[in-house]
């Protein structure tokens, strides 16, 4: 007995052989299926040349396959038991989703984008948080200044050994200023080495580090500011005691206006996030995380630039020169151009 | 900012690795989490690509002799270099390749949003800039073999930070590291699935009745369908494909004969009675998941 596929569905008793079968499934696939084999191509081509390789036509007709294939598997979903079709259309409209909906810009677009208003109005939507940890990085300075001005072996307890390399209670004013501040210029291998050296370990650590302790509630971040505070403040004490801040603070300047908006910047960036967790308004804290992340790793990759700049200037230009004078102008020039930087940049395009 | 309405969870688990996101048209679609072996997978590929990348820029460099140099000389120089190769790398690849390297592709893996918009280049940067505080820097600093300014705690230090940053794929369900936490996004696996022929045909010499076709459900009828397309490729014999026969006629009852020959034929029969059935049997919303679903005779 042969019968045929109908689209006509018949009453019959249960025992009763069907003598029609109707599968709407068949119907369905064979009614649509040349859109979707079209979807299809016009992914594959998307996805090996990119979405620029289509044509102004394909381009066209791209968004209205796309809806049509989208409703195609809501249609499935609830009709269709062929396993293999249901597989094939969530895959494709998955597939077409990431095509439709993908990123349409390029590296340098994304980087232009960043650096021209992401960056900076991150930064600007931070400042309460910079302003606590500049406030910490201030209190730990001074203490560190007031306490080695006092009684000069607070120095060696408060600047760790790798540090102060020769530096301590027993420098002689000569000595600073011949190896220190006014040390000869050792070659671009010895800058170099320098470069590499501050940028990728000292500094980064302590990036890192005020970032990262963030998630823990941050006070460490702040914390990891006053020891950064006391170090530098320890430091200035030393050369105060010989008469020497003017010349000291000018060596520090030429890069350390950079860097210390850098460090700045990833502490921010942590309190941040310990802002956000622990006050997460009417999110969840990991949603909240999400949301914010954004915001405070925008910081801190941001900081990761500035942390560049401050490793060039210190590895190439501290030593070469020899001005006090033309380092405060070069360093607080540097920081003038980052402030205008970051209270102007960007405010136009506000998204 | 990103559009999350509070308390909606726009973002479902649906149990095991799928996940569901939902389009901007409404229409929820499923995703597969990357297993992390194969994200380790593409990381290895892509850590083999810009490395040799890296080595055709520094190798003949070091040997140019313009300047005296020095093994530290070397060593900054492969910090800077692979510095700017590999984000620039992860960087223009994420973006151009929406959400995938070539180590990704490859391996078939891709970037999304995890609440189904689109993938954002802010996103993208985050995600993979975060991967320098995460994993690159701290191990520059472990590997660092002679004393730190910073001095041995650093070490300890980035060593404990490894172990912390390492487990969190492993310790919330959507296998996100630190750097997807922040961006907000999953790495699912995305195969190219193809639409091979419909089992179901349009002629019949078998048919059934509804009392036999009650014997089974939706993943019964998944499995012949999986059998039917072994058989079209010749995966499977005349005499496999008996046995399978042989299961159902003993299960629906069937008391008529069969040829070997026509044993295939009798399956096909059965598969799109079977569907038609239970397509229809959804359609009046009675769905059966399996065989043993409860749900008598009418």
């Amino acid at each position: 007995m042969v019968a045929q596929v109908e689209s006509i569905g018949v009453e019959n008793r249960i025992d009763e052989p069907r003598p029609r079968v109707l599968l709407r499934s068949s119907e369905f696939r064979r009614v649509r299926e040349d859109d979707w084999r079209a979807l299809e191509i016009l992914i594959g081509k998307a996805e090996k040349r990119g979405i620029r390789s289509l044509s102004a036509e394909e381009l066209q007709r791209l968004p209205l396959l796309y809806r049509s294939v989208v409703s195609s598997l809501s249609v499935a979903r609830s009709i269709a038991l062929d396993r293999n079709m249901l597989a094939y259309l969530e895959n494709l409209s998955l597939r077409a989703f990431l095509v439709v909906y993908g990123p349409r810009t390029t590296l340098w677009q994304g980087m232009s984008r960043f650096f021209a208003h992401d960056f900076p109005a991150a930064v600007r939507g931070a400042w309460p948080h910079l302003l606590i940890a500049f406030l910490a990085l201030m209190a730990g300075g001074l203490a560190g200044f007031l306490l080695t001005v006092g009684d000069e072996q607070w120095f060696s307890s408060l600047v760790p050994s790798g540090l102060a390399g020769d530096r301590g209670a027993d420098s002689t004013r000569e000595a600073l200023l011949n190896r220190e501040i006014f040390g000869p210029w050792e070659g671009a291998a010895h800058a170099f080495a320098l470069f590499a050296n501050t940028l990728f370990q000292h500094n980064t650590m302590v990036g890192i580090l005020a970032f990262s302790l963030g998630l823990a509630a941050g006070i460490p971040t702040v914390l990891l500011m006053i020891h950064n505070g006391l170090i530098m403040g320890a430091f200035v004490g030393l050369h105060y005691n010989r008469g020497l801040t003017y010349e000291f603070i000018g060596w520090l300047s030429i890069h350390g206006v950079t860097e210390f908006t850098a460090i700045l910047f990833c502490a921010a960036g942590g309190l941040l996030i310990a802002d956000k967790i622990l006050f997460p308004d009417r999110y969840s804290r990991v949603q909240s995380l999400a949301i914010h992340g954004r915001v405070a790793g925008r910081i801190a990759l941001g900081a990761v630039f500035l942390f560049f700049v401050a490793a060039i200037l210190e590895g190439g230009f501290r030593q070469l020169v020899s001005s006090t004078d033309l380092r405060y102008a070069i360093g607080w020039g540097i920081g003038l151009l980052w402030l205008l930087y970051f209270v102007r940049a960007g405010r136009r395009k506000e998204s | 900012m990103a559009g999350i309405a509070p308390n909606v969870r726009i973002f479902q688990d649906r149990g095991g690795s799928a996940r569901e996101i939902i389009t901007p048209e409404a229409v929820p679609l499923i995703v597969e989490l990357a297993p992390l072996s194969e994200r380790a997978a593409a990381f290895i590929i892509d850590f083999v690509f810009w490395n040799l990348a890296v080595f055709l820029i520094v190798f003949p460099i070091s040997f140019l002799k313009i300047v005296d140099v020095t093994p530290e000389i070397v060593v900054g120089l492969m910090l800077l270099v692979s510095f700017i190769i590999r984000n620039t790398y992860f960087l223009h690849f994420e973006l151009a390749w929406r959400g995938a390297t070539p180590g990704k592709r490859i391996v078939g893996l891709r970037v999304v949003d995890r609440n189904g918009g689109p993938l954002l280049p802010s996103a993208v940067i985050a995600r993979n800039l975060t991967r320098e505080f995460e994993v690159f820097m701290p191990i520059v600093v472990l590997l660092s073999l002679e004393e730190v300014t910073v001095g041995q705690w650093a070490q300890w230090l980035s060593f404990a930070w490894l172990l912390a940053i390492g487990a969190i794929p492993f310790l919330n369900r959507d296998r996100m590291r630190g750097g997807d936490l922040i961006a907000g996004t999953i790495v699912i696996s995305l195969p190219r699935r193809a639409l091979l022929a419909d089992q179901a045909q349009n002629e019949f010499r078998y048919s059934f009745t509804d009392r036999q076709l009650l014997a089974y459900g939706n993943y019964e009828l998944q499995v012949l369908e999986q059998v039917l397309r072994g058989a079209e490729t010749s995966l499977y014999s005349n005499e496999m494909l008996r046995q399978v026969g042989e299961k159902i006629r003993h299960r629906i009852g069937w008391t008529g004969e069969v040829p070997l020959a026509l044993e295939e034929r009798f399956l096909r029969d059965f598969y799109t009675a079977e569907r038609a059935f239970l397509e229809r049997e959804q359609l009046f919303g009675k769905v059966r998941p399996d065989k043993h679903h409860q749900g008598g005779p009418r």
